[in-house]
């Protein structure tokens, strides 16, 4: 469909939206805000994969509500049907991109395994007890020469997109992945070779652009990392803005020396804008970047110094696996794994992120190391924030053998989710002492948590067209 | 089965708890299919080579993989890892397996 034949749809149907045309979503981040409840559950990612507890994966429904007699408890376990898949991020069917499409509903989760190459589709009708629908197997994704499927997005006409880290033989190039709205395959999205690395992306409609960045080939990443691979090229440090209508990379920045492996790609939610933020893990730097005179530019406005800590041979990198925008735009959260905080910048003015608070726990120089006599192992990891930008929730596992290498007990002791309580007019967020989540005690063993989704969409998982 | 009985190899998989296990794999089993077919389970993941999930490491015996072990570099198979979802053992053998195995092979790069 041609750009301008969608944006005509959006306008059309989004007036049909505010007369009662039920589609998913909300029809403007602010709508996000106001028409929101607080999440009473969550949808969280845990797995078994690289340990030696013999189960599978699975998504652990979480309570939430502080008023349920089940609060802080797991009250469910979607047990995937074959073991070995590394959960670890996953989408919806659909989100606010379609809200103007009546009849579809956020109802499904589509749930990939990263290492596996399968992926899962839950249907989530009965919120507190989801099931497990259909499975696609990792030989019908190989066909499409393609493997390592990471982020799930679905795109504004129901279909569904996923990245996807490596070839079949789990080498360069990356692709992308749409399943169709009956989540049968309906091929790559992308011109194999249009990009060699993969990692996020997130799609900006009324832009017309697609920000995709860059990890390695799973075969790199995956049995851990080294830096070897790191001096042999073998990690990304790109940014590419595609032509979201002709699906081609109309320009690749590369972040150089300070922008390796760039991870999550977060544009701002605000249809209108063309700013965004990418957290370059490896070199613990935030770069922003931002369209101007019809390019795109990225500049690093956020620098994470490395920690002396005895025992090692060089500064401690901070790594800042993860980050995410309010859904106001306002606030930049993100968290450092290794050095343990987590933090808050004022994002009001896109170029010059204003620190506003912290909190300073888990990790190695975390000053809070144990939460209700809970040892905390792991540094802060995967975020999520409530719809209303007064809740932040994190778990603590970044990838099985990462975890393995850089906090050996995350995989025999299992993660914690943790929350805070946030004040977005003060810009302050304080830790709920009273919250933990603890995946260490389960009946199969402990388990690792990884990314976090609420049932009615959050600040990860919504695009709006 | 006199006829395939000629034809298999008997494993033992160790681990680093001292738990030993013995099975039979047939010409056309993997490691992990010879395992798995015991219903012992060994960590695996993508079960092409690519992600090491499966590692494991030869302590006696001679094993060949199917195809090229992706995930293993010359270091790793020059110190006898091998990845169990895509290696056939060629003799009886004792294999080093469980979680510990892989994650020996990879260390904090930093310290």
């Amino acid at each position: 469909m041609a750009t301008e034949d969608r944006h005509e749809h959006s306008h059309h149907e989004h007036a049909h939206h505010e007369h009662g045309v039920e589609g998913p979503g909300y029809a403007t981040p602010q709508a996000a805000i106001e028409e929101s409840t607080p999440e009473k559950l969550a949808y969280v990612a845990a797995l078994y994969t690289g340990t030696d507890v013999d189960a599978s994966d699975f998504v652990a429904v979480v309570d939430v509500d502080p008023q349920s007699e089940t609060y802080q408890e797991i009250v469910d376990r979607i047990e995937m049907p074959t073991r070995g898949d590394e959960l670890h991020h996953f989408g919806w069917n659909a989100c606010s991109s379609s809200c103007h499409v009546e009849g579809l509903e956020r109802q499904y989760l589509v749930i990939p395994g990263n290492r596996s190459s399968r992926i899962h589709v839950v249907d989530t009708t009965d919120r507190r007890h989801p099931e497990l629908v259909k499975v696609i197997e990792p030989e019908e994704i190989h066909e499409q020469d393609l493997s390592g499927p990471h982020t799930v997005h679905c795109a504004p006409d129901g279909e569904i997109m996923i990245s996807m880290l490596g070839n079949a033989d789990g080498e360069l190039p990356g692709g992308f992945l749409v399943l169709d709205d009956d989540f049968e395959i309906d091929g790559r999205w992308d011109a194999p070779g249009e990009i060699e690395f993969n990692y996020d992306f997130w799609y900006q409609p009324r832009r017309d652009v697609m920000v995709s960045s860059e990890w390695a080939a799973p075969a790199t990443y995956q049995p851990g990392f080294d830096l070897e691979d790191v001096e042999a090229g073998k990690y990304g440090h790109s940014l590419h803005f595609w032509n979201w209508g002709d699906r081609t990379v109309e320009q690749t920045i590369d972040l150089g020396e300070e922008g390796m492996i760039p991870l999550e790609v977060r544009f701002m939610h605000n249809p209108e804008v063309a700013h965004g933020y990418v957290n370059a893990a490896l070199s613990s730097n935030i770069f922003h970047f931002w369209k101007k005179d019809g390019e795109y530019h990225a500049e690093k406005v956020i620098d994470f110094e490395g920690r002396d800590l005895e025992g090692w041979d060089m500064p401690v990198p901070a790594l800042p696996t993860d980050i995410l925008l309010s859904m106001d735009d306002r606030y930049l959260f993100g968290a450092n794994w290794l050095h343990g905080e987590v933090w808050m910048y004022d994002v009001s003015d896109p170029a010059n992120p204003r620190e506003s608070d912290s909190i300073s726990i888990g990790g190695y120089f975390g000053e809070i190391q144990a939460v209700q006599d809970r040892e905390l192992i792991s540094g802060p990891q995967m975020l999520q924030l409530s719809l209303d930008g007064k809740r932040l929730y994190w778990t603590t596992s970044l990838y099985s053998t990462w975890d393995d290498q850089f906090f050996p007990e995350e995989g025999q002791k299992g993660s914690v989710m943790l929350k805070a309580d946030v004040d977005p007019r003060r810009g302050t967020m304080t830790l709920d002492e009273e919250f933990l989540v603890d995946f260490g005690d389960l009946p199969d063993g402990p388990a690792r948590a990884h990314e976090i989704r609420w049932p009615d969409g959050d600040c990860t998982s919504d695009v709006w067209q | 089965m006199s006829g395939s009985e000629a034809t298999t190899r008997e494993v033992t998989l160790t681990w680093q708890d001292g738990r030993r296990e013995t099975v039979r794999a047939t010409e056309a089993q993997t490691i992990l299919e010879a395992a798995e077919a015991r219903a012992v389970g060994l960590p695996f993941g993508c079960r092409t080579g690519a992600c090491a999930t499966c590692t494991g490491r030869v302590a006696d015996g001679r094993v060949s993989h199917d195809r090229e072990p992706r995930a293993l570099k010359p270091r790793h198979l020059e110190s006898g890892y091998v990845l169990c979802c895509i290696a056939r053992p060629r003799t009886d053998c004792r294999i080093e397996v469980g979680a510990d195995v892989r994650t020996a092979m990879v260390s904090n790069p930093w310290k």
